[in-house]
């Protein structure tokens, strides 16, 4: 009787230690996490091992949908943050109902996480090591810091910036966007085998590129350029339909 | 007998072999007829031209010749021809022959056995190819199905190594093209595919992709490949994009540059 006080006192002071609000849940057998949002994600790293959703909503929408519930197109508010979370098998399913209030969630770095953002929604995100997938559908931008993992991310009318801390040589990189900029960097030692093509924007890099060579001359076509970096390693693809692409070392 | 000219019996009334009743009738003919009288006289004229012709004999020198050459001829050959003593003499030299024959024996069906050994290696060697092939196509096929996006990207940049894929690769490719939920291995599988162009599977593959696919990217690839290949089937979804409002204007704008090069 005594213990059972014990812990329910312990959770009692657990939930009340976190603001009043916020989300969280274990990633215990989650492999993915996918995010889908119609308005601007950010995604920060934490060190235990859980969701978490920080509740920014805004006090007077609050008040006004006291005693009600959100609903979405992808399901309805199961979190009490404004998002629809489920698990489906080794996937966790976590859906942004509102339209205009950014959200912020917290996940373990070595979490593979695939971040979707389905209309104006920009994505941020810093200091993941473990696979990222990234989709800005229609207007966002994608901003990706401090990946160690494999990264696919793609966008149509944002522009993507990838700065990696490390490039992963297990898995090719795929990168590409159809109106906007791309713009990655890399440290300067990757090795790397590259393709970067851009249909009607240029090209711009700091890096010693070894071109193909064919009958020792070599490609100067400035619409797609094949290279290798450091000897060659991990297949990279930039790739714009017309926007200009940067590879930057660092 | 009148009608019945006797110019085939001439021959033989020349030479005086005909019977009897046969001779009297063609005597009795070739009084009334002129042709064959005149026929005959030609006819004796020419047996007789052979008759007084010269027969030139060979004078008595050029047969002493002859004969001369001949005897030479004849001891010469004798000479050649007395083999049975030669015989004995190279015996050892067929000896050294059969031996040098076996070697040459030895030798050759070495060779031929090594030539055999070594295309029977030749043909391992295609079968763990072979093997490593179907290995990498397993890889391939199973990379594809991946969870991760990069993953089912590395398993369509595989296609590198299949310079002839077989309709499965191909199949499982246009899979990827049509159905994959990522934009990125979506436009990888194009690219893929993009080099077979002249498949029909290909051809139909991206003619759907041209009715479904909402990309502008993976869209203005594929019009510019359909262009190229001057796929005449791909001229409706084309002019459908061209009337649906929500296409990008730089896609309309490659339609409408792209369509009149079909022809």
């Amino acid at each position: 009787m005594k213990q059972l006080t014990l812990i329910l006192f312990a959770l009692a002071i657990g939930t009340s230690a976190k603001s009043q609000s916020d989300y969280t849940k274990s990633l215990s057998g989650i492999e993915w996490v996918k995010i889908e949002s119609k308005s601007d994600i950010i995604l920060k790293t934490h060190t235990t091992d859980e969701l978490l959703i920080k509740n920014s909503r805004s006090s007077e929408v609050s008040q006004r949908a006291k005693g009600l519930r959100l609903i979405g197109e992808g399901g309805s508010d199961n979190t009490d943050v404004g998002f629809y979370v489920v698990q489906d098998g080794n996937t966790l399913i976590v859906k942004n109902l509102r339209k205009n209030d950014e959200g912020e969630i917290y996940l373990p770095k070595d979490q593979n996480v695939s971040v979707k953002s389905t209309w104006n929604g920009d994505i941020e995100m810093s200091g993941f090591h473990g696979e990222i997938e990234a989709d800005a559908e229609l207007n966002g931008s994608i901003e990706i810091l401090d990946a160690r993992g494999p990264v696919t991310a793609n966008a149509l009318n944002g522009e993507i910036t990838v700065v990696f801390g490390k490039v992963n040589q297990d898995s090719p990189i795929s990168i590409y966007t159809t109106n906007d900029e791309v713009d990655v960097t890399l440290p300067s030692d990757t090795p790397s085998d590259l393709v970067m093509s851009t249909t009607n924007g240029d090209i711009y890099t700091d890096f010693e590129l070894t071109r193909e060579e064919k009958d020792g001359l070599k490609s100067m076509s400035g619409r797609k350029v094949k290279a290798t970096i450091n000897n060659g390693g991990v297949n990279i693809s930039l790739k714009s339909t017309n926007g200009t692409i940067y590879l930057r070392k660092k | 007998m009148k009608n019945n000219h006797v110019s085939d019996l001439l021959p033989e009334y020349l030479d005086n072999t005909l019977s009897d009743s046969v001779k009297q009738k063609t005597e009795q003919h070739l009084a009334n007829c002129i042709q064959c009288k005149l026929e005959l006289d030609e006819m004796k004229l020419l047996f007789n031209a052979f008759k007084n012709d010269a027969i030139t004999v060979p004078s008595d020198r050029l047969s002493a010749k002859f004969e001369a050459a001949l005897n030479q001829e004849k001891s010469a050959t004798a000479k050649v021809v007395s083999i049975a003593p030669k015989k004995e003499k190279s015996n050892w030299a067929s000896n050294l022959l059969k031996v040098a024959a076996s070697i040459a024996l030895l030798v050759t069906s070495f060779q031929i056995g090594r030539v055999i050994q070594s295309q029977k290696n030749n043909q391992e060697l295609v079968v763990l190819q072979d093997e490593t092939l179907q290995f990498k196509q397993a890889a391939m096929l199973s990379l594809m199905e991946n969870q991760s996006a990069s993953k089912r990207i590395q398993g369509v940049n595989y296609i590198e190594e299949f310079p002839n894929p077989d309709e499965a690769i191909v199949k499982a490719l246009t899979d990827r093209l049509l159905n994959d939920e990522n934009d990125n291995v979506r436009l990888n599988a194009f690219e893929a595919l993009s080099n077979f162009t002249a498949s029909e599977t290909v051809k139909t593959a991206f003619i759907k992709t041209l009715e479904k696919e909402k990309n502008p990217s993976i869209q203005v690839a594929i019009i510019q490949a359909l262009v190229k290949i001057q796929e005449k089937k791909a001229i409706a979804p084309m002019q459908k994009l061209l009337e649906q409002e929500d296409t990008q204007p730089f896609i309309k704008k490659e339609i409408t540059e792209g369509l009149p090069k079909i022809i």
